[in-house]
């Protein structure tokens, strides 16, 4: 089954409007994309492109939408105050485009396949062909070695700063030393110091007697827990 | 390039077997039983007190920032393993050399307790 460049619109049609009105529409974009990139005989660029793109980036952009107060009203009220600078901005990306594209190459209304059937068969590929994969390898870490070391360097400096900014101080304080934790805790079950709740709930009863006044008051005094185990001494 | 025909309608069954559950309702409800009271937000009959949504720990963002890093860590690996025996022991260590910067931040991410459970 060999795809046609004729479904390449199948895939893109309708589909790239990024205006944002949900994040489903990036990962649509990502999605159509990653399908042209396997016309052009990438393959591992289009399987890493759903994996990296809508696997980490769109799920940072729901992360985002979850995070952040965003209310649609409050954006329907300010679209129209940014439109002049973001109008222009987005013209500008517009005209953008037209120095990539080569206008004679895309077919507008491909109705006949003898336009893009005129290629020629590499029979020496058949045989045996490189696969995507490893002819990336084999240039990536011997030639281009730097430029991969750096690209390390970027992920390093990435995963430092994501922690720096994120960990504040409270997330370091509730560390606790589990071994010590552990036989403390271990310490008191054994030697039965700790009461079960029907006990300290009757010794409350017996301590408070049947005034329900000054039952209130131990209650709603801020160190009532504490009152219980003051009458440890008479039990 | 036809090897990637099975994926094609792989995704496509997905597709349909996902959507079709979802879709099957749609006929056979009534719009006409619902009413504005019926779709509000229930708080024990009093109007919402505020907004639903809760304050989100910026620690689930941290994890997502660190699948981001370490993604293209795995991605790097699969062209590196394929031509193994064509790369020299150089293209081996430069990949040593790759691991060792990351495992720098690893180390840091580790001791800051980034991703403790508590």
């Amino acid at each position: 089954m060999k795809l046609s460049v004729l479904s390449s619109p199948a895939l893109v049609s309708g589909l790239m409007v990024v205006c944002l009105h949900s994040v489903w529409f990036p990962i649509l974009v990502f999605r159509n994309t990653s399908g042209l990139i396997l016309l052009l005989g990438l393959d591992f660029s289009a399987m890493i492109f759903p994996v990296v793109y809508i696997g980490a980036i769109a799920v940072s952009f729901l992360f985002v939408v979850m995070m952040f107060h965003i209310q649609i009203t409050e954006i329907h009220e300010e679209v129209l105050h940014y439109l002049p600078e973001s109008g222009i901005i987005g013209l500008i990306f517009w005209w953008e485009i037209f120095f990539i594209l080569d206008i004679e190459i895309i077919p507008l209304i491909s109705t006949q396949r003898n336009t893009t059937s005129l290629r020629y068969m590499v029979y020496a590929g058949k045989v045996r062909s490189w696969t995507n994969l490893e002819t990336l390898g084999n240039l990536l870490y011997t030639y281009y070695f730097f430029w991969f070391l750096v690209s390390s360097l970027f992920l390093l400096v990435a995963m430092i700063g994501a922690i720096v900014l994120t960990m504040h101080r409270t997330t370091k304080v509730k560390r606790q030393d589990v071994f010590r934790r552990n036989t403390i805790y271990s310490r008191r079950i054994i030697m039965k110091r700790t009461p079960d709740p029907l006990t300290i709930y009757l010794r409350y009863r017996r301590l408070i007697g049947l005034n329900p006044i000054r039952e209130m008051a131990v209650i709603f005094s801020r160190s009532w827990p504490l009152n219980l185990f003051k009458g440890f001494k008479h039990l | 390039m036809s090897e990637f025909a099975p994926i094609c309608i792989y995704l496509v069954i997905s597709l349909l077997v996902s959507l079709i559950p979802l879709g099957i309702p749609f006929p056979f409800s009534s719009n006409t039983s619902t009413y504005p009271e019926k779709l509000s937000a229930y708080e024990c009959g009093f109007d919402p007190f505020g907004d639903a949504r809760s304050r989100f720990d910026i620690r689930f963002y941290l994890v997502s920032i660190l699948f981001i890093i370490l993604d293209p860590e795995v991605t790097f690996f699969f062209p590196w393993a394929v031509p193994l025996n064509k790369i020299d022991p150089f293209g081996s260590w430069s990949m040593m050399a790759f691991l060792l910067i990351l495992t720098i931040g690893f180390l840091y991410e580790w001791k800051r307790g980034a991703s403790d459970r508590e």
